[in-house]
């Protein structure tokens, strides 16, 4: 076999001329990025060409709120409403002030959630996307009120509602005025759903606490991304509460799928074309959309 | 010039151009695989790092550890060799980014060579003839209607295909939707893009290519030609230089159509023209090669340029240092490929210990290889473990070198091929330097191919 140092190496001296080859290589900020799942590094220009998703294992990385509505937007379509609310430290819960400012800072949003009008290949709708970036998309007054508005307004318009939830569950910050918004935004989808307005939900990574008890699982069309976890305890609370391993995939968007609580696990680059069919299912040839 | 390069390959190549790197005084650095932990690079190099496991995606076409192992070690270029990631874009385009001089043309004439369609439709617009033909195929009725026109039969090709998928053979019009939409499904699953076109099949042509070198102050020089017609599905076996087969006129033509396919695109580094060259004269660009080849041991031995060495001075800004367009060869060079598999069990590839390796030596024979005696060769990569290269005054008395070469090449503890080369050398059809691209087929199967 061969071994270390077996040959020689030459005294030559390096060739003159030339103008490249100095200086040293530099790497640009982000080149690549490590999936989280399977550890492979990737190019950071595939995972964003690829809508976050890893090339490698299918991964579903989270996305901002402003970028998923982009993902199945027609381009330009957008029109974001009631942008400028936001929320106050009502019970002067201590930090709660700084803890707002550092979410909209890190995710240059007013608030966990953005709302708004948009189109997706041609059939216009409402929609609410929570960011997780913004406190993990824990539900605040604010956050409340967004979603009811955007659920009144597309009962006035006569417009669907698609939802994007993320979500750790309610605003501790907020007390118990957190914990009505479940009432709140129940009671909008139920007045929406009364009117017969069509209301498609996608649950992404992590769906839980009282945004899944109330308006996440109260759509008409339940959608999820694949891995996705959705529950209302999380499983880590489960274990510790039981003492018990749980099962591989338990509160995962499939198992949950097997279990009859989703309707589709739809793969992020077939989401637009999935949420066209089923819009443009309920749609009249006037344009408007039936009672469901 | 660069002070250090990272050599993006492996095997006899990687090793090949080491040999250069030592000496203009450039260190070297190597990559390995898991499997590949004891080959000949690894040692040749001056330093070398593991960048995966055995499968060529985790490892030589590792981009990500690649990169990564370039930028910890400050290499400033990297030579990618041929096959993995010579002609890859993204790959010469994320060197770019990382200021690290990609060895090899610009990441858009990579593109640009690489869309089959695009290349097609770039050279005739330079003036290149290329086959009788037809754009984009929208659907199977457009499919059959194009193959009427131009005359069956034809064939259908994807325009990022390569490796021969994608490719379907229509000798009937009626015949062209079905195989239209079976090309389309291939090369929408092994490309992610499904759109073809067509082109006349020609039968009976030699396989002919023009070595180009252009450097980056915009001149470009032909080194003669390869007959590379000795094929088995499409991989060659054997290439000779010059070319048995044309005349001093059509050579001519030939390298001035391939010196304006490399202006066309703003060509830089070293490049092959791939031509098809038919008996009555005619001839049509086939593709670009915008690498470093297998063969190009064939065209340093007639010209005496180390193609390597003026690939890596033209990478670092250089000029050429050559008068005129045309370097006139000198003599005949043979190249035979030795691969470990067995022609009689279908060429079945083999992968062992070398028990016994002896290599002829003498004036003019040249052996490029990683091989060393004992080494394991691993099961995972390609079967050619060897090139070797004979140089004389004329095609007979290369024959005849090559033969007497081969005969004291000793390989054993594998399976190999020499046997094979000894039946190409020696049969009429190929001894009579009139051979296409069918004569190995036709040779094995005992038939008589057209002259």
């Amino acid at each position: 076999m061969l071994r270390k140092g077996l040959f020689k190496k030459p005294s030559n001296e390096l060739e003159a001329g030339g103008e490249h080859g100095e200086p040293a290589p530099e790497a640009p900020d982000r080149l690549v990025v490590r999936c989280s799942s399977c550890k492979k590094m990737i190019f950071d220009e595939d995972f964003r060409s690829n809508q976050m998703v890893c090339p490698n294992c299918g991964k579903h990385m989270r996305l901002s709120g402003r970028r998923r509505i982009l993902t199945v937007a027609d381009p330009g379509s957008f029109q974001e409403t009631n942008s400028d609310l936001c929320s106050t430290d009502f019970l002067s819960f201590p930090e709660y002030t700084e803890k707002l400012d550092a979410a909209q800072r890190h995710s240059g949003e007013a608030e966990g959630v953005v709302t708004g009008l948009m189109v997706v290949n041609g059939c216009p709708c409402m929609v609410f996307a929570m960011d997780h970036r913004f406190m993990m998309g824990s539900m605040g007054s604010v956050i409340g009120e967004k979603i009811t508005r955007c659920f009144e307004e597309a009962q006035q318009n006569k417009l669907p509602v698609v939802g994007f939830t993320v979500s750790g569950g309610a605003r501790m910050q907020e007390g118990l005025t957190s914990l009505m918004q479940m009432a709140k935004t129940s009671g909008a989808v139920k007045r929406f759903s009364d009117a017969g307005g069509l209301y498609i939900c996608v649950l992404t990574d992590p769906t839980s606490g009282g945004v899944t008890a109330s308006f996440a699982m109260e759509a008409d069309i339940l959608i999820s991304e694949p891995g996705a976890l959705i529950a209302f305890a999380g499983p880590r609370v489960i274990e510790q509460t039981i003492h018990k391993k749980l099962p591989a995939g338990f509160q995962r968007a499939e198992f949950l799928q097997e279990k009859g609580f989703l309707d589709l696990v739809v793969p992020r680059k077939k989401l637009r074309g999935t949420l066209y069919r089923l819009l443009s299912l309920h749609r009249r040839e006037d344009g408007g959309y039936g009672r469901i | 010039m660069f002070s250090k390069i990272l050599i993006a390959n492996r095997g006899e190549i990687a090793v090949r151009i080491m040999r250069t790197c030592k000496e203009m005084g450039v260190r070297t650095v190597g990559i390995f695989s898991e499997a590949d932990r004891n080959a000949l690079h690894v040692f040749m190099a001056d330093e070398s790092y593991c960048v995966g496991g055995p499968a060529v995606t985790d490892s030589y076409l590792n981009m990500t550890a690649i990169l990564t192992v370039a930028l910890e070690t400050g290499a400033t270029a990297i030579h990618p060799g041929y096959g993995l990631l010579s002609e890859n874009a993204k790959f010469a385009r994320m060197c770019e980014s990382c200021g690290i001089k990609f060895i090899g043309p610009a990441a858009s004439v990579i593109e640009q060579m690489g869309d089959k369609e695009s290349a097609r439709r770039l050279m005739r617009q330079a003036g290149v003839p290329v086959a009788e033909g037809c754009d984009l195929l929208a659907d199977g009725a457009m499919a059959e209607a194009e193959a009427g026109r131009i005359g069956c039969p034809v064939l259908i090709k994807a325009r990022s295909g390569g490796g021969g998928r994608g490719i379907r053979r229509v000798d009937n019009p009626c015949d062209a939707p079905a195989a239209f939409e079976s090309a389309r499904t291939e090369a929408e699953a092994a490309f992610g893009d499904g759109e073809c076109y067509m082109e006349r099949l020609m039968l009976h042509a030699h396989h002919i290519e023009v070595q180009l070198l252009c450097d980056e102050h915009g001149q470009v020089i032909t080194l003669g030609e390869r007959e590379c017609s000795v094929q088995r599905k499409n991989q060659k076996l054997l290439e000779e230089s010059p070319s048995p087969a044309l005349d001093d006129k059509t050579r001519a033509a030939m390298y001035d159509c391939a010196a304006k396919a490399a202006e066309a695109v703003g060509y830089t580094g070293v490049g092959t023209v791939e031509f098809l060259y038919t008996d009555d004269g005619g001839f049509c660009f086939m593709e670009m090669n915008t690498r470093l080849q297998v063969e190009h041991p064939v065209t340093e031995m007639v010209t005496g340029v180390d193609l390597v060495k003026w690939q890596i001075r033209v990478a670092a800004g250089l000029p050429l240092d050559f008068t005129g367009r045309d370097l006139t060869p000198k003599g005949h060079a043979i190249e035979c490929r030795i691969n470990a598999e067995n022609p009689a069990l279908g060429f079945r590839p083999s992968a062992g210990k070398i028990s016994l390796l002896y290599v002829p030596g003498g004036p003019w024979v040249r052996f490029d290889t990683a091989l060393f005696q004992d080494y394991v060769i691993p099961p995972y990569y390609d079967s050619m473990i060897g090139k070797l290269i004979v140089q004389a005054h004329t095609r007979e008395e290369a024959v005849r070198k090559m033969r007497s070469a081969l005969g004291e090449l000793v390989i054993e503890g594998v399976d190999h091929n020499i046997e094979l080369h000894l039946s190409i050398l020696s049969d009429p059809m190929f001894l009579s330097g009139c051979y296409h691209t069918d004569f190995l087929t036709c040779m094995l199967e005992g038939k008589e191919t057209l002259c």
